[in-house]
Order: C-alpha cells, then sequence, then structure tokens
C-alpha cells in the first residue's frame, strides 16, 4: 500500500489524470457563459454524483442498503438554514456542522441498526427516513409544511448560480476522491470483506462494527455536506422535499444502475440516469419518467446486478484502471459464492 | 374518557384485522420464498381501484368484484414470479435484497401507472353501507369496519386452514421450515413457491379492498400502507400466519389507543418509533416462537 501511495507521486495513475481533467473542464464551463439552465442541470447532476458516491460507501463497499439517504440530506440542509435563518451565520461556514449532524444522527441510528442484516437494516433505514420526515414537519422551530424562507446571496442571480455551481462540482470531487481512496486503504478491503461475508471477516480478524458504522458515518457527513449546499442554493426549503424517500430511492438507483462495486460506478450513474430524467420529464409527463425508472431499476437488478460498468469495464482499453483494481472488484468476481440454497429455491 | 377509549378501542380493533389480513400475503411470501415483495400494496392499491370502478362503472360493490378479482391476482403473482423473481434468483445470492430493490422498481412502475390512469387524487369508496352503524350498548360500530373485519377473518382463516389441512398447504408449510427435507421428501418447490406467490398477491387484493373500505386512498397510498404492513409482520413474525393476524390486531389496538392519548400529527411518528424498537430489539418478531 505505502508503495502505491509513493509511486502514484511520481507517475499519477491514469485514472487520476483522466478525473483531475474533467473536473477541471467542468470547473471552466462557467467561463464560457452557458445559460442558467445548463448550468442549474449540470448543478443537479453533480449534486446526484455526489449523493450517489457518498451512498455507495456504505451501500456499495459495505453492502448495506441504506433507503433513508435522504434523513441525512434533509438534516444537513435544515442544519444550515435554521442556522442561517435564526442566527444569519452563512451557510459556507456552517457547512462542517451540517455534515456533522448528519454523522452524529449516523453514529446515533448506526450503532444499532448496523448489527440488523440484509432487508432489515435496509427496511429500519426506510422507515428512519419516514419517521426524520414526520419529526421535522411537527417540531415548531421548523415551521413544518410552511417550509423556511432563506436570504439570497448578495449578487446577481447569474453568478450565484456559477458559485453554486462551482461549490457543488467540489462536493462532487471530494466526494469521489475519498471513494476511489477508500479502495485503496485497509477499510476498503475490509469493507468488501464485510460485504462478501461478514461472519468471516470476523473470525480473520476485521472488526466489522467499527468499520460499519465509521462507513456510515463517513457516508452520512458527506450527504449532509450535500445537502447544506442545496438548501442555500434552492433558499427555500420543506420537509416534503428534502425528506422525501423518492430521494433516498433517486440515490440507491443511480449508484446501482451504475455499479455500486467501484468508486466510478455511482457517478456514472446519477449522470446517466440525470441526463435520462431530464430528456424524459421536458417530453413527457413526471409520471412516464418515474415509469422509466422504475422499469430501469427493474432491468438492471434482473439483468445487470453489478452495474452499468460491468459492461464498460469489460470493453475499455486496461490501461485506464490498470493501476486501481479494487479490491472489492476483484474479491466480487473471485469470491463470488455460487447461487446458494436460498436463490435455488425460487 | 373510558367511553371514548372503548370506543377507539374497538374501531381499532376492526382496523386492525384491515391490516392483518393486507400484511398476511407479504409475511407469507417472505418466509416462505425469501422474497420482500415491497410491491405488495401497490398490488392492494390496484385492487381498490378494481372495487372503486367496478361500482362507479357498472354498478358492481366490490365485495361481489372481490371473487372475480382473487383469480386474476393470483395469475399477476405467478406471472409476477415467473417473469421477475425466478429470473434475479438465479443471478443472485442475496435474494431478500435483490427482490427488495427489484419490487421497489415495480412499485415505482405500478404506483405512477395508476396516477397515469386514474389521476393521483385520492378515492373515497360511497356503497350503500357506507354510512349504516350498528350500536353495541353505548358503542357505535361501523357497517364498513364490520365488514372489513369479516373479510379479513374468512381470509385469514382459509389460509389457515389451507396450511394446516391439505397437503400442497403442508407442503408450503414445509419448505418454509426446511427447504431442503422438503425437497427431499419429493416437494416440487417451484410449484409450491409458484403457489405460495400467486396466494400472497391474491390476499393482498382482499387487503386492498378492505382498507378501501376504512380509508381513502389514491396511487401514493401504497407507500402508507406498507409501513403498517412491515409493522405487523415484523411483530407477527415472518411468515406466521396467526402471527400475522393476531399482529394485525394488536396495532390495530395500538393505533386505536393513540388516536386518543397521542395528538393525531405525532399519530405516525409514534407508530414509526414502535417500528424501529421493535426491529432492532426483537427482528425476528414478538410472537415468533
Amino acid at each position: 500500500m505505502q508503495r502505491a501511495l509513493s509511486r502514484s507521486f511520481v507517475r499519477p495513475a491514469p485514472d487520476v489524470v483522466i478525473g483531475i481533467g474533467l473536473a477541471l473542464a467542468f470547473a471552466a464551463v462557467p467561463f464560457a457563459a452557458p445559460s442558467a439552465y445548463v448550468l442549474s442541470f449540470l448543478l443537479t447532476i453533480f449534486m446526484y454524483g455526489a449523493l450517489a458516491g457518498s451512498w455507495n460507501i456504505i451501500g456499495g463497499y459495505a453492502g448495506y442498503l441504506s433507503f433513508g439517504h435522504a434523513a441525512f440530506f434533509g438534516l444537513g440542509a435544515y442544519t444550515t438554514a435554521l442556522l442561517l435563518f435564526y442566527f444569519g451565520w452563512l451557510p459556507f461556514l456552517t457547512l462542517p456542522l451540517a455534515g456533522g449532524v448528519a454523522a452524529l444522527f449516523a453514529a446515533l441510528i448506526g450503532y444499532p441498526c448496523l448489527r440488523l442484516r440484509g432487508p432489515y437494516f435496509s427496511l429500519v433505514t426506510l422507515i428512519l427516513g419516514l419517521a426524520m420526515y414526520a419529526l421535522v414537519l411537527n417540531l415548531p422551530f421548523t415551521q413544518g409544511a410552511t417550509g423556511l424562507f432563506l436570504p439570497f446571496l448578495k449578487v446577481d442571480v447569474y453568478t450565484s448560480h456559477v458559485i453554486f455551481y462551482e461549490i457543488m462540482l467540489a462536493l462532487l470531487v471530494i466526494v469521489t476522491a475519498v471513494l476511489r481512496q477508500i479502495t485503496r486503504t485497509k477499510m476498503g478491503v475490509g469493507l468488501a470483506a464485510i460485504r462478501e461475508d461478514e461472519d468471516a471477516a470476523g473470525t480473520l480478524g476485521v472488526n466489522a462494527t467499527r468499520l460499519k458504522l465509521q462507513a456510515f458515518m463517513l457516508s452520512a457527513f458527506l450527504t449532509g455536506l450535500v445537502g447544506g449546499v442545496y438548501s442555500y442554493y434552492k433558499s427555500y426549503l420543506d420537509p416534503s422535499f428534502v425528506f422525501a424517500t423518492s430521494i433516498s430511492i433517486t440515490i440507491v438507483l443511480m449508484a446501482l444502475f451504475g455499479g455500486r462495486l467501484t468508486w466510478y460506478g455511482p457517478l456514472v450513474g446519477a449522470m446517466t440516469l440525470s441526463v435520462v430524467n431530464e430528456a424524459l420529464t421536458t417530453q413527457a409527463p413526471p409520471q412516464t419518467a418515474r415509469i422509466v425508472f422504475g422499469a430501469l431499476l427493474i432491468g438492471v437488478i434482473m439483468f445487470l446486478p453489478d452495474g452499468l460498468m460491468s459492461i464498460v469495464q469489460r470493453h475499455l482499453p486496461a490501461f485506464i484502471l490498470r493501476r486501481a483494481p479494487p479490491p472489492n472488484q476483484t474479491s466480487g468476481q473471485v469470491a463470488d459464492p455460487p447461487p446458494n440454497q436460498t436463490s435455488g429455491r425460487v | 374518557m373510558f367511553y371514548e377509549l372503548a370506543q377507539s378501542l374497538t374501531s381499532g380493533l376492526l382496523i386492525g384485522s384491515a391490516l392483518a389480513v393486507l400484511s398476511v400475503g407479504f409475511s407469507m411470501a417472505w418466509g416462505i420464498t425469501h422474497v420482500l415483495n415491497v410491491a405488495h400494496c401497490a398490488f392492494a392499491v390496484l385492487a381498490a381501484y378494481l372495487g372503486y370502478w367496478s361500482l362507479a362503472w357498472w354498478g358492481i360493490d366490490p365485495l361481489l368484484a372481490l371473487p372475480l378479482m382473487l383469480p386474476l391476482f393470483f395469475l399477476l403473482g405467478v406471472v409476477m414470479h415467473a417473469l421477475l423473481i425466478r429470473t434475479t434468483a438465479r443471478r443472485t445470492h442475496d435474494l431478500g435484497l435483490a427482490t427488495m430493490v427489484l419490487t421497489f422498481g415495480l412499485g415505482v412502475v405500478m404506483e405512477n401507472g395508476m396516477q397515469l390512469a386514474w389521476t393521483p387524487d385520492p378515492r373515497v369508496l360511497k356503497t350503500a353501507y357506507s354510512s349504516l352503524t350498528f350500536s353495541v350498548g353505548p358503542i357505535i360500530v361501523q357497517a364498513p369496519h364490520l365488514i372489513a373485519f369479516g373479510l379479513a377473518t374468512l381470509t385469514i382463516g382459509a389460509l389457515y386452514l389451507f396450511t394446516e389441512r391439505t397437503f400442497m398447504g403442508k407442503a408450503v408449510r414445509a419448505v418454509w421450515q426446511q427447504p431442503m427435507g422438503a425437497a427431499l421428501s419429493g416437494i416440487n418447490l417451484d410449484q409450491v413457491t409458484t403457489i405460495a406467490y400467486g396466494l400472497a398477491v391474491a390476499t393482498a387484493a382482499v387487503g386492498g379492498v378492505a382498507m378501501s373500505l376504512l380509508y381513502t386512498f389514491d396511487p401514493a397510498t401504497h407507500l402508507s400502507w406498507l409501513v403498517y404492513v412491515f409493522l405487523v409482520v415484523i411483530l407477527g413474525g415472518v411468515g406466521s400466519i396467526l402471527g400475522s393476524a393476531l399482529a394485525g390486531l394488536i396495532i390495530g389496538l395500538i393505533i386505536g389507543a393513540s388516536s386518543v392519548f397521542v395528538p393525531l400529527a405525532w399519530n405516525n411518528l409514534a407508530l414509526f418509533g414502535l417500528l424501529i424498537i421493535l426491529l432492532l430489539l426483537r427482528p425476528q418478531g414478538l410472537l415468533q416462537r
């Protein structure tokens, strides 16, 4: 591991070069003065990319599918919004608090919930997401369903779009870097081991309880950051959007669609599905778009359980990803157990 | 206060029976086939709509339309199993999670399909007996509540007799308890899971019609019904028919009691809290051995 790190200072890996190049290119987009529509569309892609990436730490790497990530998103959003609303503190400064509150909440619920496995964990996170919505709706200081109106940035609308665009891009880059880094550390290997066989991982000295909690908190922290920026960007928030189950589901769908075993899968999934969604919603009623979304989800689970990237990987020039075979990827291919009794039964 | 409590507990109990019949199929499918059909309540809402339209278009009462719906929903369950679940099962080694995501997709498709077809407007079933009431002593019982209770008792009773008394039912139970052993003693696993699946979706139809007698519904309602189903199934133990029945009644009583003691807005939150505590303390179910 140490050697891999020091070598990468000398000659950066091809995927890092490509990633930095893409990030710089997107960062330069506002100089071409595109329309506000293009900017906000790209911002949405970045946001979902960052959310799906954050989700992937616990949902993809560790295999604990959280269906309640909107709770962390909403908590982050409300943290910065309430601090701005009541104390006038600038969200860009209180952003770490947004992540911190989400991570704290993740620690509180994660400690008991992460003992549950498989569908039970998914169920309890789904219910927690719904519960958070009901809670925030009824708390007196959040103004419930009326929502909070936040002051705008003191610049013109277009400049404020550009500012939020760059910030969201930066968040996406941070999340992606964290996601990639995890795959090449002991944490990534440990999480992959937990995903493949938690009991066996435990006997081999992986502290599963601690590792899962760390992954869950990190995931929540990053999700909370995104939420914190989002509320200021929208300058209005109400619980029915930021705590919506549909956000949780969209995040899961994007990560699964792109491929949850890799660090770039969720990003690709978020991009693809955002474009599909935008194309559909401008052409057809929103219900049609959601029907296509649901059908895509069914198709991916049935025919591409490892996501879109599992096809792309086979056809991509090998040198791009040669240096970074994510440990989980290889273990997924080598140690994939044959379909067991449960599946043979149905 | 005492009178008010007795009144809400009575209607809570009857509502609970509807929740029980809504949940029993979900519990059975989860127990026997290890499939979490999150779209279960979407099927229930579909049945509620079919009942609503049969009354609105042809004047046929939902209760009369229900016997016609049952074979249709049984078939839907069989088709869903054959087309979606079996293919997924061959490719995954974590069937519970995979089917949960899969049926989530199905639920989204069904919900939005129904929205496109019948608009997202909430519907209220207005039957001839909607406003009929009986009084038992000082307590008033509404006819739709009583009918829902009857439907639930009939369905769960029939399901229970099926699993206890018939060969096929015993095979279903055998597969639930010990699939390998069941297969070794000559039970056709594929056939049994297919039948269990058909039955599960058929009971969803009964549950949907029962719920439509009690509550307004719209395509998105299936998610809130699903929360009740989770609650009942977790409390009753996955795969247990009598457990679901008992748990449904208990949840009904809790709903009834909380409508007296807890402000309306916090009702749902109380239920969520209860479910989370249950999941954490006893994920295998309170009533499970």
